[in-house]
């Protein structure tokens, strides 16, 4: 059986490979104007060459593969992550208010510095950070259970979701831009704002990945950790840490996108089994194919009209959810 | 030796015991016994960080346990939990690689002596044959004696296992008996919870009695019963019973 399972691994994780190189492919040849693969590649491999297809693969369609591929990478770490530390289904970046405070912050900084972008991703980043302290001091004072830092979240997230909604009737200017950001959408990513946020997001998914055996060990609860000689407090702070510069730093540039945390973890559980140190790599790699398949499908299904990639997201993810909830039997999707 | 002097310890932030001073001797198998609600579990989750020791220390060999580097306490004294969450999903083989956390570097590497341990401590309890099965599929004795197998491997001089033999069946039971006297004649000290006085009587060196969040005394299989405490603080009886194997006592 468990030779079966290293098997499932390597097959799971050779077909999503396969399956992100043609979507990446797929999601620079496609759009308003289809390019070929030459134009591709020459666009790709010289960097003066001017053509209008060569500006619209490097300026426009590259710039947004890649956000594609760091957001869904991104979330799905993060959501496996959170599952594991929190030992709850239902946790992921939303669940625990990363999102939502990463998006009141990034709101702020529209309200306040509405021509400086580089101020968007900071203030995201931090926005994170702050509301993930304050949920981890409060479960801390609360006697630190999983479940406080749950309900800590949730309340949070709601309180934020509602400032941001403040924000959003007190001030006309930013709804436009608001409206995009709270759905969630890649239009309009250029490579300056995934440039800080990018290494952040590859970093924290390596980090969490070769601590994996740490996470392994928390979930055979606390005491049983600490008799094994693993801190479980430190480790999960860590970890809250890691997922939440993951979210934040997604946050920061492709706003409020959902559900991909939540479903993906799920699906690779399935395919590869509850290791951490398999998980993590696998909802990231899984995460990158679930965005970049919606967004190229918001391009492509209602050209020249197109739609965010959080709508598609949430559109086909909740009945694919409730279809896996509902063929497992509820019993292999709990963690 | 295992040594709470003066201890006072919580948990969360309400205190349930205070002032306990007990020890546990070397290379030999003391029992903790008492009602529900007496304290037993709270003691010995001091040991594992469950509940907070506010006042007094932990002495072990001498040293201060708690201020001891986390690796090096998990490399001196294991921890059989009697409350454990949900079944991990996890294989019986990867639970008990568990064990060997403590010895394992950062590559978390496993070496021979790893894979001996865990080799070793799968067949002491019986799962060879169940190794690549999930624990969550298996049984609630099979459960126990895979956290048994984890402890095993995890190879300390000190062990402390709060009621492992729950859920275990009267083969099981009688196992566990064995496994624990195999232990003390490797010597391991062992420190266990024992609901079944009985059997606390038949196999301890030493018995430590609580009672309303006190250690109430402590003395000898022999001593006991005697002394009249055990009676009083279980409202039993109890007859020495003269057989074969020695003294067994029936309890009433």
């Amino acid at each position: 059986m468990k030779k079966g399972a290293s098997e499932n691994s390597r097959i799971f994780f050779l077909l999503t490979a396969l399956l992100l190189i043609l979507l990446l492919f797929l999601g620079l040849a496609l759009g308003s104007v289809s390019v070929s693969l030459r134009e591709i590649l020459h666009a790709l491999s010289d960097p003066n060459a001017q053509t209008a297809n060569d500006v619209i693969i490097r300026s426009v369609r590259l710039p947004r593969v890649l956000a594609g591929l760091l957001t869904g990478a991104g979330l799905g770490a993060a959501g496996a992550i959170l599952q594991a530390v929190l030992n709850n289904s239902l946790a992921s970046s939303n669940t625990i208010g990363v999102n939502s405070g990463a998006g009141f912050f990034v709101m702020l900084s529209m309200l306040i510095f509405p021509k400086n972008p580089a101020a968007k991703s900071f203030m995201a980043f931090l926005g994170a950070l702050v509301t993930v302290l304050f949920i981890l001091c409060l479960a801390y004072y609360a006697e630190r259970s999983r479940v406080t830092i749950i309900l800590a979240g949730i309340t949070v997230s709601s309180f934020l979701t509602a400032a941001m909604n403040l924000i959003k009737t007190l001030d006309d200017s930013i709804v436009i831009n608001s409206l995009s950001f709270s759905i969630g959408s890649l239009a309009g990513v250029t490579m300056s704002s995934i440039a800080y946020p990018a290494p952040g997001i590859l970093l924290a998914i390596l980090i969490a990945s070769l601590l994996g055996k740490a996470l392994n060990i928390m979930n055979l609860g606390d005491g049983t950790a600490m008799s094994l000689g693993l801190n479980a407090g430190f480790f999960r702070i860590i970890y809250v840490l890691l997922a939440s510069l993951l979210a934040g730093c997604v946050v920061s540039y492709s706003g409020l996108i959902g559900f991909v945390g939540l479903i993906v973890p799920h699906v690779c559980r399935y395919f590869v089994g509850h290791d951490a140190r398999v998980l993590i790599p696998a909802s990231a790699l899984l995460g990158s194919v679930f965005v970049l398949t919606a967004d190229l499908a918001g391009r492509v299904l209602f050209a020249p009209y197109e739609l965010p990639v959080g709508i598609i997201l949430s559109l086909s993810g909740a009945p694919f959810f409730l279809y896996l909830l509902l063929k497992k039997g509820g019993r292999r999707v709990n963690a | 030796m295992l040594e709470f002097r003066n201890a006072d310890i919580s948990v969360g932030r309400t205190g349930i015991l205070e002032d306990i001073n007990v020890s546990f001797e070397k290379g030999k198998i003391t029992s903790l016994v008492g009602p529900n609600g007496s304290g037993k579990t709270t003691l010995l989750q001091s040991l594992n960080g469950l509940s907070c020791v506010k006042g007094g220390e932990i002495l072990l060999e001498g040293k201060d346990y708690l201020a001891l580097p986390p690796k090096e306490r998990a490399q001196s004294l294991s921890f059989f939990s009697q409350l454990r969450g949900g079944a991990p999903n996890i294989s019986v083989r990867g639970l008990v690689e568990h064990g060997r956390f403590p010895y394992m570097g950062f590559s978390r590497h496993l070496s021979a002596e790893d894979r001996e341990a865990m080799d070793r401590a799968m067949e002491f309890t019986g799962l060879t044959a169940e190794a690549d099965r999930q624990v969550s599929e298996l049984s609630g004795g099979m459960q126990q004696r895979a956290y048994l197998a984890m402890q095993l491997a995890q190879d300390c001089p000190y062990m402390v296992m709060d009621e492992p033999g729950n859920y275990l069946d009267l083969p099981g039971q009688r196992e566990l008996e064995r496994l624990i006297l195999c232990l003390k004649e490797e010597g391991k000290t062992v420190i266990v919870v024992i609901h079944d006085l009985s059997k606390a009587l038949r196999i301890s060196d030493s018995i430590v009695v609580m009672d309303r969040r006190k250690i109430v005394g402590s003395g000898t299989p022999r001593e006991l019963p005697e002394s009249g405490l055990l009676q009083r603080v279980f409202d039993c009886r109890i007859r020495p019973v003269e057989t074969e194997e020695g003294i067994r006592y029936l309890v009433e």
